[in-house]
């Protein structure tokens, strides 16, 4: 443990002694290995430590929270003494900790540290060499990887005490590709909550050609046409689509707040029959999975919407308390710098029983999304746009060529109605989700599916 | 001792440790911040926050190659493995001729970036100052439901540099600000609103200017649909133009030149806008949240002007890029925090020199949209072919007058295309403190592409 468990209790009585009905105390230390290519040089490394911890003390809706990058008694004391002077009256008790245990286990194979850091700089020059060697039209080629050990603990006055090591390693490409004047971009990453074994399921020569590949297709594209199309949403990053559009407003924060589309709705058809959402933490080394979450709650599948009826909420303790409702392990947070706040871990819709081939056969003319590029989400209004770096144009049942420069525009309840088709090749796609300036990894997924009407935005009229 | 005394010592001794693990040149930032933020949410305090950070980056150079490590522990044992591990990082990095340290300079900017009075008003005085923002707007009309995220928050911090070329110097900053996000509620539907306000101590805050701005906003949308396509002029309010300026910036830097991703490459004394563009770089104005004497690599910020009177003038250049270059740096090596190595980027952005108000500019347009936000501009825009295509909201103009509000659709076009067709450039700049420290007006293009129904 991080903290001894007799200081931790110690810290938990000073935080709650002039009042506060809640105290928590998270520490954390995280070394952080990253390392950049480009042009084929291998560019940076550096090697970092983060150690610190915060306390945290609420009182009915109030929060009051401190953290310091210290983990000596002193500084953890005088943390602790802010903390509970930040809310006044209360005056919880205190539970004795007990050690909580997870119900899913990430088990890591070979440690990031245990390796050369030569060895992980040759994973980046396989993955350009890859993607230079995917076409000549390729310019471009940068690479990026991050390897972090975190060990944490959380201990608070309910008497939970849980602690975890989570590593997790990624590699980013994303390549340039020129001809006569047209210049495109493609992105390929992998990633996951496992060690250095991650590159034995997945190839980085393969991370850098698929990117390559995407660059080169766009250019053939022709400028996206405008205008309200049948959208066609590729397996895999249409989920980010979904985990912006849906997902954070099914966070309990958004729906306390009333600022959420679907407050007040359980129970009720949000979204087409065709459609079973689902969030889940406990996935087995899945990027955006751990054994607890960051407030000492064990991860676990909690299904959000099952065959387009809303059936409950993502919560953290705080919310979870306020609302009468379980802790979901959806309480999250960047660092012991952040408090944490109810957030997704891998959100996904699941299969259904078209084929992909079906869905684009009886497509009259539509929009094939392939790869998005990311986008925004308004929650209070459910309205949200995405770029799409890889789309195609649908014609009489077949993809005929590729369009640039489109970007798809509509409302997560809209959209999630007006799902008619759902194929069966599900995948799963890799993020960092920001929220309230706070990073954390998700994992988003979605099988092939097809939407009856969406806002295109294209540079044609 | 004060906080940047003991930051320059623990620089100092930091760069002895880095020093003498046999590397050829070293340097140390050490930094500690004390920050403070306070959200309100219907009169109560909801979230009160603060955090006391600090920690040493560690950048050395073997040879010409380059390496990294940084701590937030800095216990010596911890400072002795961070100047190892930056030395380690060093030995995997490919040796490139234009890395190095730059040569100190003589002469630095005085800037005044640290008021007293942030630490004197008492915490009271600022939880007053959120609760505030948060009844101005919602005592604005009865449609504003709620405020979310009614925030006041501050810092203050000392930054020490030190190196073996050296330079050895600190410096200390305030800064503060409020912000909040106002929601109106008519029929059912919500629209949001923001506004926000910066300032290096609270009394230069115009809290319940904000919350009535952030109210307005809100309520100026509410009924809004889908408009037809059209191609027509656009006015952009100032948080608009500041998230373009912000996309140009990142495209002005020698880094995005050198490695063939801007726009902007090749057109070095090109009109890439028209006359009436003026663009600047600002890294000592007194208002701009990202001013220092000096960047993250000791050298001293200035002004750099990057496009007068709609011609490029040349690009924002660190140490690295300079010399890649041939260029001198401009003072742009800048740095996040301790945990980040330098790396060009812009400090304050400003379009400067307009000549008419929004008002001015909406009075002039007969079928027209006005844009008062737009979404996915980070993902929307290709920073090589300028080609861009977000979400927008806003309002249409019709004769010269705000008509019906207009919500969920796109507009596109190309950024270069965008700075040879602007019409007029707004006097009526303010400070926009996302994505960047943006200085920005409202602006008015002849024509861009809107898509709706």
């Amino acid at each position: 443990m991080l903290l001894d468990e007799r200081l931790v209790e110690s810290l938990l009585a000073e935080a709650l002694k002039v009042g506060g009905e809640f105290a928590e105390i998270y520490a954390e230390r995280r070394r952080t290995d990253s390392l950049s290519l480009e042009d084929s040089r291998l560019e940076r490394c550096s090697i970092g430590l983060d150690a610190g911890a915060s306390v945290r003390v609420t009182k009915g809706r109030s929060i009051s929270f401190v953290s310091t990058d210290r983990l000596d008694e002193a500084s953890l004391r005088e943390a602790a003494r802010l903390a509970g002077e930040g809310v006044a009256g209360g005056g919880a008790g205190l539970k004795r900790l007990e050690l909580a245990s997870a119900l899913s286990e990430h088990p890591i194979r070979i440690a990031p540290d245990s390796v050369e850091t030569s060895a992980k700089a040759a994973l980046l020059h396989y993955a350009d060499r890859a993607a230079r060697e995917a076409g000549a039209e390729v310019t471009q080629a940068s690479v990026g990887y991050s390897d972090t050990v975190s060990e944490i603990m959380v201990a608070n006055s309910e008497g939970c005490l849980a602690a975890e090591e989570r590593t997790r390693v990624r590699l980013i490409a994303r390549v340039v590709a020129a001809r006569e004047g047209v210049m495109q971009t493609g992105y390929e990453s992998v990633g996951a909550h496992t060690g250095m074994e991650l590159f034995e399921a997945s190839d980085p020569a393969s991370v850098g050609r698929t990117a390559a590949g995407k660059a080169i297709v766009m250019l053939d594209s022709r400028p996206s046409p405008s205008g309200k199309m049948t959208v066609v949403m590729h397996h895999g990053f249409g989920g980010v689509l979904f985990h912006e559009a849906s997902g954070h407003g099914l966070e309990a924060d958004a729906v306390e707040k009333n600022t959420s589309v679907f407050a007040g709705r359980i129970g009720e058809q949000v979204a087409s029959e065709l459609v079973t959402l689902v969030d889940d933490g406990s996935i087995a080394n899945a990027w955006g999975s751990n054994a607890f979450d960051d407030e000492g709650v064990p991860t676990r599948r909690n299904v959000l919407i099952e065959k387009g009826i809303l059936r409950g909420f993502m919560y953290d303790r705080l919310r979870a308390r306020n609302a009468g409702a379980e802790p979901t392990g959806n309480g999250r947070r960047q660092s012991f710098r952040h408090p944490p706040i109810p957030r997704m871990t891998n959100t996904f819709i699941l299969a259904g029983d078209s084929t992909p081939e079906e869905i684009i056969a009886s497509t009259e003319r539509g929009f094939y999304a392939k790869t998005l590029a990311g986008g925004q989400v308004e929650p209070a209004t459910g309205d949200f746009v995405f770029g799409v770096s890889e789309g195609y144009l649908i014609e009489d049942g077949e993809v005929k060529y590729p369009l640039r420069g489109a970007t798809l525009i509509g409302n997560g309840l809209v959209a999630l109605k007006n799902v008619d088709m759902v194929a069966g090749d599900f995948e799963f796609n890799i993020g960092v989700c920001g929220k309230d300036g706070q990073g954390v990894p998700v994992g988003s997924g979605q099988p092939t599916l097809r939407m009856v009407e969406m806002t295109v935005g294209g540079t044609e009229v | 001792m004060n906080d940047e005394a003991n930051m320059l010592e623990l620089a100092k001794k930091t760069l002895e440790m880095a020093e003498s693990t046999g590397v050829d040149q070293a340097e140390v930032l050490a930094m500690v911040t004390r920050s403070t933020r306070v959200k309100v949410y219907r009169q109560e305090v909801e979230e009160l926050v603060s955090a006391t950070g600090s920690g040493v980056g560690v950048r050395v150079l073997k040879g010409s190659a380059v390496g990294y490590a940084y701590t937030s522990d800095t216990s010596e044992d911890s400072l002795a493995a961070a100047a190892r591990a930056a030395a380690a990082a060093a030995a995997v990095t490919a040796p490139d001729e234009y890395e190095g340290l730059p040569e100190p300079a003589a002469e630095f900017p005085r800037l005044d970036l640290y008021d007293e009075k942030l630490m004197q008003v008492p915490l009271a005085d600022k939880i007053e100052l959120a609760k505030a923002v948060e009844r101005a707007a919602l005592e604005r009309d009865r449609r504003i439901s709620q405020v979310e995220g009614a925030t006041y928050a501050e810092g203050e911090g000392s930054v020490a540099l030190a190196n073996s070329l050296g330079f050895s110097r600190a410096y200390r900053e305030t800064t503060c600000y409020a912000f909040l996000q106002a929601i109106a509620e008519q029929d059912g539907k919500m629209q949001t609103g923001v506004s926000f306000t910066t300032g290096r101590e609270p009394s230069q805050l115009e809290g319940e200017a904000i919350g009535r701005e952030a109210a307005d906003r809100a309520l100026s949308l509410l009924g809004g649909s889908q408009c037809r396509s059209m191609s027509c002029p656009v006015v952009m309010d100032p948080f608009v133009t500041a998230g373009v300026i912000g996309v140009i910036g990142g495209a002005l830097t020698g880094e995005s030149v050198q490695k063939k991703r801007s726009m902007f490459a090749g057109k070095e004394g090109q009109a890439v806008a028209v006359t009436a563009v003026q663009l600047i770089d600002n890294g000592i104005h007194p208002q701009g949240l990202a001013s220092a004497p000096f960047d993250g690599e000791g050298v001293p910020s200035q002004e750099t002007v990057l496009i007068k009177d709609g011609i490029l003038q040349g690009f924002l250049y660190d140490a690295y890029t300079g010399r890649k270059g041939s260029r001198a740096s401009t003072g742009n090596g800048v740095r996040g925090s301790y945990r980040s190595q330098p790396h060009v980027g812009a400090t304050n952005l400003e379009l400067r020199g307009g000549t008419a108000t929004g008002d001015e500019m909406i009075a002039s347009v007969e079928l027209g949209f006005y844009v008062m936000d737009v979404t996915g501009i980070h993902s929307g825009v290709n920073p090589v072919s300028g080609d861009f295509s977000v979400g927008a909201n806003g309002r249409l103009i019709r004769d010269g007058k705000l008509a019906e509000p207009v919500r969920e659709v796109t507009i596109a076009g190309n950024l270069l295309s965008m700075l040879t067709s602007v019409i007029t450039v707004g006097n009526d700049n303010r400070w926009v403190p996302f994505g960047g420290s943006i200085h920005a007006p409202s602006l008015l293009i002849g024509e861009m592409t809107v898509s709706g129904k």
